[in-house]
């Protein structure tokens, strides 16, 4: 046997237990999404239904606000992720190519931005959309998504900024391009790769906040995917989780599909941006 | 043209990020210190000023003190069990061997998917009467009946830590593996060469090697895993009897359940200058780690 088929095996029966325990969820969600909703409250409950019941997505799409939900994620995340590069771009430039005074402290600043989460400030927050009328307002998750990524979105790109190579830019300036021509034309598609890692995780963060749309948002027509399903379990009675698993399924997928497919560059640039 | 000092048009550059920060940021801080030293109403009106009384209340509140020690037993047990699981899970994934790339990928899954909904697919499965955990234990004879996993804390409790250990496994797994490719193979092969087996090369090379990285993926996990709401929230929103309860699961019902804004803010307050500490503790980690050129 070679050595590195002994080490694959002794890595697999390692690493086993864990993979179950973190496949298990799927093979939870994908069983119960398939179950005919009377097989559900049945002991002892089995994994396999007795044939695929794939209704429950339609009927779910309807009974669960699912189209809409979707959409309000979909708006409030892009939002977010658009607001926080615009504003972060700037800064991650200042950060990476001029030299200033104070640019010791704007580091500092960023860490300690960066170490805050929203629930510490929850009732400042609160209390701020309050008084801007932004109650209920899926403006307020955006301003407040945009903020609370924006140090992580800077200190990324001014990592990513400082690798491109200062002489690209000092040839557009000898060629007569203005800064301003040569940022825009020559400097940020160089930057293209940064800025769609920074884009994919403020999105997922985005995408996947909890804490101030539960606070913020009251109208269910407003909510954002995960806080429709939280609802979905939240209060009621009898809960449909036949209609719940079938959500959390179609909610989850894709983002797992699209973050498996992309994890090697997105983990790379993770590493080269945070920890370098 | 690179090397001049230009303060002027940098601080151009950075004054949307403070704005938008010291809006959205900077004023709820305020807000909250304002908060705790006022007397506010279910109604959420500030009335008047009230010295430290809200901190005076907060300090005989029994609850409170349940669920900072709680938060101190989550914190220690979710950092230290995800580094734990992380260290052998990196060093595998480091080296070459069959079907790494689908390890890498399910070691990553669980980042991808939100807390909250992570934490309902699991209250699910742990439903006493018709949850699949119940059922596959009950099928391989370890169980006789079925259990209520989330109705006491002893059961509760372990299981939210052991779901927010596996939750923090994808960042700090990605960490580790960030240092690890950072050492040169070489001095590996120098090291087998004279004679070191795997243990001792693990033991006295890389374990001193990855230490920075080992300080910044605690010192952030601590401020993450402090942090973390949905978890609790969704399995047991911090019952039954506020016996799950940790500091931030507290806090949410203190303001936007029992309406007690004022004693919420003061708890904040706390909240704020214990994270302050591992921030400081992170920014020195990470200024020393500079240093010396990691």
């Amino acid at each position: 046997m070679s050595r590195k088929l002994k080490r694959s095996i002794l890595f697999w029966l390692v690493l086993g237990p864990f993979a179950v325990v973190a496949l298990f969820p799927y093979a939870v969600m994908l069983s119960t999404a398939l179950k005919p909703g009377d097989e559900i409250f049945v002991f002892p409950p089995t994994w396999l239904p007795s044939r695929l019941a794939f209704e429950n997505f339609v009927e779910m799409w309807s009974a669960t606000g699912f189209g809409t939900a979707l959409l309000n994620s979909l708006l409030i995340a892009t939002a977010g992720t658009v607001l926080s590069l615009l504003v972060a771009i700037p800064a991650a430039y200042a950060l990476a190519r001029l030299r200033w005074h104070g640019q010791g402290l704007y580091r500092q600043f960023l860490l300690v931005a960066q170490m805050l989460s929203p629930i510490v400030l929850v009732i400042g927050i609160f209390r701020l959309m309050a008084a801007m009328g932004l109650v209920d307002s899926q403006w307020a998750l955006v301003l407040a998504y945009a903020a609370f990524n924006l140090a992580f979105a800077t200190w990324m790109m001014s990592s990513y900024f400082r690798t491109i190579p200062k002489e690209i830019e000092e040839a557009a300036w000898i060629d007569g391009a203005t800064r301003m021509q040569s940022l825009v034309r020559v400097f940020l598609p160089l930057a293209l790769p940064a800025l769609a890692v920074t884009g994919i995780f403020t999105f997922i963060n985005c995408w996947n906040e909890f804490v101030l749309a539960l606070t913020i948002l009251r109208s269910n027509e407003k909510y954002p995917l995960t806080l429709q399903i939280f609802t979905l379990v939240g209060g009621a009675y009898k809960i449909n989780w036949h209609h719940v698993m079938a959500a959390t399924f179609a909610a989850t997928v894709p983002v797992a599909v699209v973050f498996a497919l992309l994890q090697r560059a997105l983990v790379r640039g993770l590493s080269l941006g945070s920890v370098k | 043209m690179l090397d001049r000092t230009r303060t002027l048009p940098a601080l151009l550059l950075i004054l949307p990020s403070l704005a938008l920060s010291l809006w959205i940021i900077g004023y709820p801080i305020y807000d909250v210190v304002y908060t705790s030293l006022h007397e506010v109403n279910r109604f959420g009106r500030v009335r008047d000023f009230a010295g430290l009384a809200n901190f005076a209340k907060l300090f005989a509140d029994p609850i409170f003190f349940a669920s900072l020690w709680r938060t101190v037993l989550w914190t220690v047990t979710v950092v230290g069990g995800a580094i734990l699981l992380s260290v052998p899970i990196a060093v595998m994934l480091n080296e070459d061997f069959y079907g790494r790339g689908i390890a890498r990928v399910i070691v990553m899954l669980p980042w991808a998917i939100s807390l909250a909904m992570t934490a309902i697919v699991w209250r699910w499965s742990l439903n006493g009467q018709y949850g699949m955990i119940n059922a596959t234990l009950f099928q391989l004879g370890i169980l006789d009946g079925p259990v209520e996993w989330l109705a006491s804390f002893d059961t509760a409790f372990p299981i939210e830590i052991a779901i927010g250990i596996l939750v923090s496994i994808p960042f700090t797994a990605t960490v580790l593996l960030g240092g690890l490719s950072s050492i040169p193979a070489d001095v590996y092969e120098a090291a087998t060469i004279d004679g070191a087996t795997g243990w001792q090369r693990f033991r006295w090379m890389t374990l001193p090697l990855m230490k920075p990285f080992l300080q910044i993926a605690i010192v952030l996990n601590v401020i993450n895993v402090f942090n973390s709401f949905p978890i609790i929230w969704v399995l047991t929103q911090g019952e039954p009897a506020n016996s799950t309860d940790i500091l931030v699961t507290y806090l949410y019902k203190l303001a936007f359940r029992y309406g007690r804004l004022d004693t919420a803010a003061a708890m904040s307050l706390i909240m704020f200058a214990i994270l302050l500490v591992f921030t400081a503790a992170y920014i020195v980690l990470a200024r020393r780690s500079e240093e010396k050129g990691a």
